[in-house]
C-alpha cells in the first residue's frame, strides 16, 4: 500500500522551474487557504489538481495511486476532503488536499472473485460522515462470468484506508450520478430520479423520467455522467424530447426541445422544466447561481438560455468540446472541464472568453470538476 | 416460441423468462451506462444527421469514451479488456499516433 503515500505536487513555481523539484521536497504543498474558491478536478496519469478561483492558475497537484478512470470527484461539506472514483471506475479514495495524503480508500468489490464497478455513482452526505457508492457486482467464475444484483453501499468516512460497508441495500440497476439533500436524502439518477432513505434503503422516485406521463411527450433522452455539486445547491440534469402537435403523434411536427430536471438539495423541491429547443448537443448543464432564470450548456459551444422565454441569449465558439460546466460561487464566471489538459473560464454574462488555464499531465477525459470554499 | 428450441443456457434463460411472464421487465434505456452497445448517433453521425455536433476535434472524446466502454465497437474497452491501451499516449491531442489498433487474444 506505499501507493497510497501521495508525493507530488506541482505549484506553478515548480512548473516553471521544471522537475528539478522532486515529490519528497515538496511533498505537501501549501495547504488550502481557509475561505478561499478553489476547483478540483482530475486528469491522466493519475493527477489531482487544485485551481485557485481567484487568479484562475493552478495551486497545487497531488498525485493519486492506482490507475486513472473516471476521475469523478466529489467535494467534502469541510472543503478539505475530495473524494474520487478511479482506477477503472473500481475504487473511491479521499484525498485531504492540504497535505495531498489520502485518507479513506473503498474497493468497490467486496470479494476476491467479484468484479464491481461504480458508473459515476458515489455521494457525499451533507454533514460529510457517511459516503454512498451504487456498486455493480460481476462474479469471474472459472468458466463463466455472472452479473449480480447492484447495491447501494453505505461507507463511514472516517473508516480510513481500508473501508468497508457499514450498511448494504438492494439498489435499482442502471444509477449514475447521485447527490444528497441536506435533510439527508440520497438522489440518484437513473432510469428514474429516485429518492433513498440512506437508514433504511427505502427507494421512491422524486423525479419520473422513464415513467414521466406529460401529454404529447415523448419519453426523454438522458446523460448522466457528471454529478456537479453546484454552487446553488441544484441537483441538475439536462434531458432531450419530443413534444408531439396533437394525438397523431406525428414525428414531422413535433418540437424538438432541451429541459433539465432539478432537485434543490436544500428544500427537497423538484422541478421539470424545458428550457429551449434542440439547435446542437450539451453535455452538461448548470442553473447560474446569481439567476434561476438563467441555464447554461456545454460541449463544443458555452449556451446560455432565459428559461422562461425558452431563449438562447448568447452562445461562445469553443477551442475544443468540453464536458463538464461548473460556475464560481458568484456566479460571475464559468468553467470548462474535462476532455483534453485545459481548463477554459468564461465571463457568465457576456460568454467573452477570459483565458485558459493549463495542467500539467494528460487528459481529464470524463472527470468532474467541482467549486468549492475551504 | 412453440417452433423454437432453447439449447444453450442463455436461451433457456430467455425461455424461463417468458414462462415466468418476467418479460415486460426489460425495458429501453432513456438514461445509457456501462457498455452499452448504444445505437445512438455518436461517432459517425450526431444527434441531427450531421457531424458538428460532434465532439471536436474526435481525440477530444476519445477517452471519455474509452475509459468507460461507451462506444465498444469503436475505441477499445479500457474499462475491462484493454486498460492500458493508451499507456503511451496520456495526452491524446500530442500522442494520438501512440495509439494501437487491439486485437482479442487467442484462446489457446
Amino acid at each position: 500500500m506505499d501507493k497510497k503515500r501521495l508525493s507530488s505536487l506541482m505549484p506553478a513555481a515548480a512548473l516553471v522551474l521544471g522537475t528539478a523539484l522532486s515529490g519528497s521536497v515538496l511533498a505537501k504543498g501549501p495547504a488550502l487557504e481557509e475561505g478561499h474558491e478553489y476547483m478540483v478536478v482530475a486528469n491522466y496519469p493519475n493527477n489531482m489538481h487544485v485551481i485557485d478561483l481567484q487568479s484562475d492558475s493552478l495551486y497545487k497537484s497531488c498525485e493519486l495511486p492506482d490507475a486513472f478512470g473516471p476521475g469523478v470527484t466529489q467535494m467534502a461539506p469541510d472543503g478539505k476532503t475530495a473524494y474520487i472514483l478511479n482506477n477503472h471506475y473500481e475504487d473511491i479514495y479521499g484525498v485531504n488536499l492540504d497535505n495531498c495524503e489520502v485518507t479513506f480508500h473503498a474497493a468497490m468489490s467486496l470479494q476476491q472473485n467479484e468484479r464491481t464497478k461504480a458508473i459515476f455513482s458515489f455521494a457525499i452526505s451533507a454533514d460529510g460522515k457517511e459516503l454512498y457508492a451504487v456498486q455493480n457486482p460481476t462474479m469471474l467464475n472459472r468458466d463463466h462470468y455472472r452479473v449480480q444484483p447492484s447495491r447501494l453501499a453505505v461507507y463511514d468516512t472516517s473508516a480510513g484506508l481500508n473501508a468497508k460497508p457499514v450498511r448494504t441495500f438492494p439498489s435499482p440497476r442502471q444509477v449514475t450520478v447521485m447527490q444528497t439533500g441536506e435533510d439527508g436524502t440520497l438522489y440518484m439518477a437513473g432510469a428514474e430520479i429516485y429518492k433513498v432513505d440512506v437508514k433504511t434503503g427505502d427507494v421512491d422516485v422524486a423525479i419520473p423520467s422513464r415513467s414521466w406521463q406529460r401529454p404529447l411527450y415523448a419519453p426523454p433522452d438522458v446523460l448522466n455522467a457528471w454529478p456537479i455539486q453546484s454552487p446553488s445547491k441544484d441537483f441538475t440534469i439536462l434531458y432531450t424530447t419530443a413534444k408531439f402537435q396533437d394525438e397523431t403523434y406525428n414525428l414531422d411536427t413535433a418540437d424538438w426541445i432541451y429541459g433539465f430536471m432539478n432537485v434543490n438539495l436544500e428544500t427537497g423541491e423538484t422541478q421539470t422544466t424545458d428550457f429551449g429547443p434542440i439547435t446542437e448537443i450539451y453535455f452538461s448543464g448548470i442553473l447560474s447561481p446569481k439567476d434561476p432564470n438563467i441555464v447554461y450548456g456545454v460541449l463544443n459551444r458555452l449556451a446560455k438560455y432565459d428559461i422562461e422565454k425558452k431563449e438562447l441569449v448568447a452562445a461562445a465558439e469553443l477551442d475544443h468540446s468540453y464536458y463538464c460546466i461548473a460556475s464560481n460561487h458568484e456566479g460571475s464566471k464559468i468553467y470548462l472541464a474535462g476532455t483534453f489538459n485545459d481548463v477554459a473560464v468564461y465571463d457568465a454574462d457576456t460568454l467573452e472568453k477570459l483565458g485558459n488555464i493549463p495542467l500539467p499531465g494528460g487528459d481529464m477525459a470524463i472527470s468532474t470538476s467541482q467549486v468549492f470554499i475551504r | 416460441m412453440k417452433h423454437l428450441k432453447a439449447i444453450n443456457n442463455k436461451a433457456q434463460l430467455l425461455s424461463q423468462a417468458v414462462a415466468d411472464d418476467s418479460v415486460e421487465e426489460v425495458v429501453a434505456m432513456s438514461s445509457l451506462a456501462g457498455c452499452t452497445a448504444t445505437t445512438d448517433p455518436g461517432w459517425e453521425i450526431d444527434a441531427f444527421g450531421g457531424v458538428t455536433s460532434l465532439c471536436q476535434p474526435m481525440e477530444a472524446d476519445l477517452y471519455g469514451c474509452a475509459d468507460p466502454c461507451w462506444w465498444p465497437a469503436q475505441v477499445p474497452d479500457m474499462m475491462n479488456t484493454y486498460p492500458d491501451w493508451n499507456k503511451d499516449a496520456m495526452n491524446s491531442k500530442e500522442d494520438w499516433r501512440n495509439l494501437g489498433t487491439v486485437f482479442p487474444k487467442d484462446k489457446n
